[in-house]
C-alpha cells in the first residue's frame, strides 16, 4: 500500500521556486493498478519518485507497506528501495552488460548467492519472453525487448510494488499493448501492486483499476476507471477521456442537424453493462411508431464492462417519442436530448 | 650519425620506462580524484560541495602551471621522493604530477558522459554509493576512459621527451643533445619517426580496445 499524506514538493531552480506537488493526499490500495494521469509538467514523475525516495518531499508523509519514508535512515530507505521495482520511459539499462547482467544487477547488489542469481534470472526471462536472449546486449533489441529487460529487473527482487513511469511511452502502439498485457499478468500472477504514470488515456483504459487526474501539482480528480470514464467531472478530466471515447457529434452530422429542420429529436444515450447487449433499439421501433436513425456509436469495455455510448435520431410524432422516453426511463437506460446549437 | 643504435634502444626503454611508470601512478592518483571530483558535484550520489570545490580549485592550479615549470619547480619534491633530481626514476615524479590532475579532468569528463537515466535506476535499486560507483558508473564509463586514457598516455610521451632533458633520458634527450644541439639530422629524423610510430601505434590500440567495449 502506498499512501501519499499531505505532500508537497517544491523545486529550487535558478532561484525560482517551483510548487511540482501541492498538498496530494492519495492512497494506492494493495494489489491494484492505480494509474496517474496529467498533462505534461502536471507533477506525475515528482509524485511517482517520491514513492521510492528518488526525490524527497518538500513537506507531508509518503508511507511505503507502512514505512514513513521521510523519517527513517538512508540505510532503511535503501531495503525499503529493493521491495520496490521501477520501470522507465527510457529502460535505462546497463549498455555495457548482457541482459542476464542486467537483471541480475538488483541481486548482485543484495549480495545474492551464484546459483539462487542464474536460476532467478532465467525464470524472470522466461517470464517476460526473452528466455533465448540472456547473452545479448541491449544496443540489439528493440524497444519493446529492452522494456522486457527492464521489467524483469525491476521485478528481480520481488518486490511489492511496481513503479511505471511512462513506460509504453516509447513504444509503438502494438509494442504497448503486448507491454501492458504483461504488466497485468504480473499483478494478476504475483499481486504486485502498480502505480504507473502516463499522458496516454488508452493506457489507463486498458489496465487500470482506479486513476487520479492531476493538474499543476494537485489530484483534481480521482475514482474508479469506469467512474472516470463514464462521467468524468472536471474539464482536464473530459479531455482526456474524449480522447479515447469519441462522444462528439461529427461536424458533418452538426452541420446536416443545423440546416434540416427534420433533426431535431437527437438523443445521447449511454449504455452501461447487461443493456448494452440488449437489441432495445429495434424493440423501439417495433413496438412503437418511430424510426431509429443513428448518428455516431461507440462502444467499449472497461474494466471489464462493456459501456457504450450513441447519438440517434427519433423520428415520429411528439407523442410516440414521448413514449419512447418513457420506454427508455422503465429500461433504466440513460439519455439526454442534445441540442443542436448547444452541441 | 652520433648515436648507435644500442644508444637509441636504450633511450626507448627509458621512454617507455618514464611513460610507463608515470602513467600507472597517475591513473593510481588521477582516478580516485577523479571519480570523488564526479560524485561531489551537485546533485551526485556524495554530494559534497566543499570537497568538490576544493578539489576542483586545486586540479585547476596544478592545470594551469606548463609543464616545464612545473618540471623545475617541483624539483625538491622529486629529491624528497626518490633522493635525486636526475636520472629516469628522478623524471617521473614531475610527470605524475603533470598527468595525475590531468588524468582526473579526463575522467570526471567520461563520468559525465554516463546516462543520467542509469544513475536513476541504481538509485531506485537500493545500491549504495560503493556499488553505484563500481557496479554502474566505471562499467558505463569504461570505453570511454579508455579513450581519455590514451589520450593522456601521448601526452605523458610529449612531456617525457621534456622531462628528458633534466637528465631523465628517453628519445626526447636524444633528440635534443644529438638532433638538435650537434646538428645530427639523422638522429633528429629517427627520433621523430620512432616518437610517430609510438604516438600511432598508442592510439589505434586505445581506439580498436575503447571500441571492443562500446556498446549501444
Ligand atoms: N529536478 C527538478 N528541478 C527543478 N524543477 C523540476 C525538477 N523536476 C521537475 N521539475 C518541475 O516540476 C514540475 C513537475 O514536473 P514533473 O516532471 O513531475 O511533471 P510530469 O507530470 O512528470 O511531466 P511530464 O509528463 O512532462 O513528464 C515541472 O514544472 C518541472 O519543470
Ligand atoms: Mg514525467
Amino acid at each position: 500500500m502506498i499512501e501519499f499524506q499531505n505532500v508537497s514538493k517544491v523545486y529550487n531552480s535558478g532561484g525560482k521556486e517551483i510548487r511540482a506537488l501541492n498538498s496530494i493526499n492519495l492512497k494506492v490500495n494493495k494489489g491494484e493498478i492505480f494509474g496517474v494521469v496529467g498533462f505534461s509538467g502536471a507533477g506525475k514523475s515528482s509524485l511517482i519518485r517520491c514513492v521510492n525516495s528518488l526525490e524527497k518531499p518538500t513537506s507531508g508523509k509518503v508511507i511505503v507497506d507502512g514505512h514513513d519514508l521521510t523519517t527513517i535512515s538512508k540505510k532503511r530507505i535503501r531495503e525499503v528501495k529493493k521491495s520496490i521495482g521501477m520501470v522507465f520511459q527510457h529502460f535505462n539499462l546497463l549498455n555495457s552488460k548482457t541482459v542476464y547482467a542486467n537483471v541480475a544487477m538488483p541481486l548482485i547488489l543484495s549480495k545474492v548467492p551464484k546459483d539462487q542469481i542464474k536460476q532467478r534470472v532465467s525464470e524472470l526471462l522466461e517470464f517476460v519472453g526473452l528466455g533465448d536472449k540472456a547473452q545479448v546486449y541491449p544496443d540489439q533489441l528493440s524497444g519493446g525487448q529492452k522494456q522486457r529487460v527492464g521489467i524483469a529487473r525491476a521485478l528481480a527482487t520481488q518486490p511489492s510494488i511496481l513503479l511505471c513511469d511512462e513506460a509504453t511511452s516509447a513504444l509503438d502502439p502494438q509494442t504497448t499493448g503486448s507491454i501492458l498485457e504483461l504488466l497485468k499478468k504480473i499483478n494478476k500472477e504475483y499481486g504486485i501492486t502498480i502505480l504507473m504514470i502516463t499522458h496516454e488515456m488508452a493506457v489507463i483504459r486498458e489496465i487500470c483499476d482506479r486513476v487520479a487526474v492531476m493538474e499543476a501539482g494537485k489530484v483534481i480528480e480521482e475514482g474508479t476507471v469506469f467512474d472516470i470514464f463514464s462521467a468524468p467531472k472536471t474539464n482536464t478530466a473530459q479531455n482526456f477521456v474524449s480522447t479515447v471515447m469519441h462522444d462528439q457529434i461529427p461536424p458533418s452530422i452538426l452541420n446536416m442537424m443545423e440546416r434540416k429542420q427534420a433533426l431535431n429529436h437527437i438523443f445521447h444515450i449511454t449504455f452501461v453493462g447487461e443493456s448494452t447487449g440488449s437489441p432495445f433499439l429495434s424493440q423501439l421501433s417495433k413496438i412503437l411508431d418511430v424510426e431509429i436513425n443513428v448518428l455516431f456509436g461507440n462502444i467499449t469495455e472497461l474494466q471489464g464492462i462493456p459501456f457504450g455510448k450513441l447519438i440517434v435520431e427519433i423520428q415520429g410524432a411528439d407523442t410516440e417519442v414521448k413514449r419512447a422516453l418513457s420506454y427508455m426511463q422503465a429500461q433504466q437506460i440513460l439519455y439526454k436530448e442534445v441540442i443542436a446549437h448547444a452541441s | 650519425m652520433l648515436v648507435n643504435s644500442e644508444q637509441i634502444i636504450e633511450a626507448l626503454i627509458q621512454t617507455i620506462q618514464m611513460v610507463g611508470f608515470s602513467f600507472i601512478f597517475s591513473i593510481i592518483i588521477g582516478l580516485p580524484l577523479g571519480i570523488l571530483l564526479f560524485v561531489t558535484r551537485k546533485g551526485q550520489i556524495i554530494e559534497n560541495l566543499p570537497v568538490f570545490t576544493v578539489l576542483n580549485a586545486v586540479i585547476n592550479v596544478f592545470r594551469s602551471v606548463p609543464f616545464i615549470i612545473l618540471l623545475v619547480a617541483i624539483i625538491p619534491v622529486t629529491r624528497l621522493i626518490v633522493g635525486t633530481s636526475i636520472g629516469t626514476s628522478a623524471a617521473i615524479v614531475p610527470l605524475v604530477f603533470y598527468a595525475g590532475p590531468y588524468i582526473a579532468r579526463l575522467v570526471e569528463s567520461s563520468l559525465l558522459e554516463v546516462d543520467k537515466g542509469v544513475l536513476e535506476a541504481a538509485d531506485a535499486m537500493g545500491a549504495t554509493p560503493f556499488q553505484t560507483i563500481f557496479r554502474f558508473l566505471l562499467p558505463e564509463a569504461l570505453s570511454s576512459l579508455i579513450v581519455n586514457f590514451t589520450i593522456a598516455t601521448i601526452g605523458l610521451i610529449g612531456a617525457s621527451a621534456m622531462a628528458g632533458t633534466v637528465g631523465g633520458g628517453g628519445i626526447g634527450d636524444l633528440a635534443i643533445t644529438f638532433g638538435y644541439q650537434r646538428f645530427d639530422t639523422t638522429t633528429m629524423l629517427i627520433t621523430v619517426a620512432i616518437l610517430i610510430v609510438l604516438v600511432q601505434g598508442l592510439q589505434s590500440f586505445g581506439n580498436i580496445l575503447s571500441k571492443k567495449i562500446r556498446r549501444g
